[in-house]
């Protein structure tokens, strides 16, 4: 963290302990872009009036590649593994709604055995994704246990992707039409024994970490986003759900097969502090990971044999017209924006990212709060920068 | 729905002359375009509306035509499960005079944001933003990398941009085999320069 001091000389004339009397010439902190705590080239420039935030402004773009601009110059079938690089924490989900949103234009058929291992392993990268949430918002606040625990749960998840799809992150694995490649019965074996140990894990680590009196004193009525805030900033997913917003388009706008089965929608309640601080953001992070589990046990149950992918021509041509569509992702709503001209390439692919939405959070969440509570508030709403950037 | 949006924004608000896009070949999703003077007063007629309660901005983003700029807002109601794709259309202008449109930043906040974003991508001048520069590119970045026509900078605070050594020589085929194929400059959105030494390709082709 670089420092640059403006005016300090009355430093020895605060008063501690008063806030009234508070009142010391600013200092401009900049906090990234490389930060740990920022989660990736993150630059947020802050003022501070001894340690009290009084005023943040994100500076993003250190990760911009321009993803779509590249995909006006590819074909339908290459702009799939560029999607997987906007969150690579979870790239299933960001596949997954591209590929509907080109299968909607195209009116492909999607075989039923591709519909299950789509959500199977859209819920699986869910619970990957927030346990990327839960390790390092835990190590933000100063525990760095937690980490080591659940980054081996994940390691099992990433090693079942990698005999999937080839690859630990990046997969280019759900395809238009279906998936590239089909599951095998050990491997939904081995899906079935992880759910289970893990459901009993991961209530240990919630009451270590959750319920833990330092966690939740960190967390509790700190970054507090009132409803009308959430949607006044356009703010989606679990920063939407924690404060107390029952909406998921999962339920609301349901897509693949998520009309059939049956999961609760976990909001924040209040249970530490106030709805919509950072305990209840991260209370429902770790809610929606029991409901991944249950989703994933009734896909388990119900998968059906048959082909993994639909007839789709050979060069994808999309009939000329627009369609926005999204879909619920671990970090909120993923929208894309297709406008075709006929041809063989998107004449415009826009890309709704949520985590550029929550970036804009952070000038009315900051003020007023002691610079370790905004790291705090910068970790609940679990950013990552190569959406933010795209 | 369409036709109750359309018909709600004509009563409401004067001039707006919104018109609704059917669609072209049987899919996707139709649009509503307006008048582009009128889209602040459209947009917060229907946010506040009763019927609609359009109460979430979800994306602000510019396309660039040969003829024109699209820039499209969609939003949706949280409330009432819609969602709504309103577009105007302005003049393509030019680097000095970039087309202007109302902001909505008082409508939703989150515009704040969007709105920048599409000025960096696309060109378009939001006037009565409160906070109005680049937002993913350098703040001195020049030119607006989502126009069609739009070429990279040669030089950026005395580095350049792409120097010759860093040059892939496929990339460079790319941009050629595409202006081959489709001719048109303006069609082709690869930002390549005209005509790399092919000679010099060549011989590290054959290494």
């Amino acid at each position: 963290m670089s420092t640059h001091n403006e005016h300090n000389e009355n430093e020895d004339k605060i008063i501690l302990g008063d806030q009234e009397i508070l009142k010391s010439d600013l200092l401009t902190l900049n906090m990234g872009p490389q930060h740990p705590a920022t989660h990736g080239v993150l630059r947020v420039e802050i003022k501070t009036d001894s340690e009290i935030v009084v005023e943040a402004i994100p500076h993003l773009g250190y990760l911009h590649r321009c993803f779509e601009k590249h995909a006006e110059n590819l074909d339908y079938r290459g702009v799939i593994p560029f999607v997987d690089r906007m969150d690579y924490l979870a790239a299933m989900s960001m596949e997954w709604g591209y590929a509907l949103a080109v299968e909607k234009m195209l009116g492909t058929e999607v075989p039923k055995r591709a519909e299950y291992i789509r959500v199977i392993v859209a819920e699986l990268q869910r619970i990957a994704s927030h346990i990327v949430f839960f390790g390092t918002y835990a190590i933000d606040l100063g525990a760095f246990t937690p980490f080591l625990y659940v980054f081996q749960d994940r390691e099992e998840i990433l090693r079942l992707f990698e005999e999937l799809s080839g690859a630990r992150m990046l997969y280019n694995y759900i395809w238009i039409g279906g998936v590239w490649n089909d599951i095998t019965d050990d491997q939904l074996k081995r899906i079935k024994s992880f759910i289970d140990r893990y459901e009993e894990d991961l209530k240990k680590y919630h009451s270590l970490v959750g319920e833990n009196r330092i966690f939740s004193d960190r967390t509790a009525n700190v970054g507090i986003l009132s409803q009308e805030q959430a949607f006044d900033y356009g703010a989606t997913g679990p920063v939407l759900r924690g404060s107390g917003v029952k909406w998921d388009l999962r339920k609301n706008r349901s897509y693949g097969l998520y009309d059939k089965l049956d999961f609760d929608v976990p909001v924040g309640e209040g249970l530490k502090g106030t709805v919509g601080d950072c305990w209840d953001r991260y209370h429902v992070r770790v809610r929606e990971m029991f409901e991944s589990i249950k989703i994933i046990r009734q896909c388990l149950d119900g998968i059906e044999e048959g082909p993994f992918i639909g007839k789709v021509p050979k060069i994808i041509k999309v009939p000329a017209g627009e369609i926005y569509l999204r879909t619920e992702c671990p970090r909120g709503e993923l929208g894309y924006h297709l406008i075709s001209d006929g041809g063989k390439t998107p004449y415009r692919l826009k890309v709704k990212s949520s985590c550029f939405t929550h970036v804009s959070l952070l000038p009315i969440l900051a003020p007023g709060q002691m610079v370790a509570d905004l790291v705090a508030t910068i970790g609940s709403i679990d950013i990552v920068l190569g959406e933010v950037d795209r | 729905m369409h036709n109750q949006i359309a018909e709600f924004i004509n009563k409401n608000v004067n001039g707006a002359n919104a018109i609704i896009n059917e669609l072209v070949a049987g899919v996707g999703d139709k649009s509503i375009t307006v008048e582009s003077s009128k889209i602040l007063e459209t947009c917060s007629a229907l946010k506040s509306s009763q019927e609609f309660d359009f109460n979430v901005l979800q994306v602000v983003s510019g396309t660039d035509y040969a003829d024109r700029i699209e820039v499209s807002y969609i939003m949706a109601s949280f409330s009432k499960n819609l969602e709504l794709i309103l577009k105007v259309k302005l003049p393509r202008g030019d680097k000095h005079n970039l087309p202007k449109l109302n902001s909505v930043v008082s409508v939703w906040n989150a515009a704040n944001f969007l709105e920048r974003e599409t000025y960096d991508m696309i060109g378009v001048e939001f006037v009565g933003h409160p906070d109005f520069r680049r937002i993913l590119c350098p703040y001195d970045w020049e030119g607006h990398p989502l126009r069609k026509d739009y070429v990279v900078q040669e030089k950026y605070l005395d580095m350049v941009v792409n120097p010759p050594e860093k040059n892939n020589t496929y990339d460079q085929m790319f941009g050629r085999n595409l202006k081959l194929e489709i001719g048109d400059p303006k069609k082709v959105s690869a930002s390549w320069k005209e005509d790399v030494e092919e000679t010099a390709d060549e011989a590290k082709d054959g290494e």
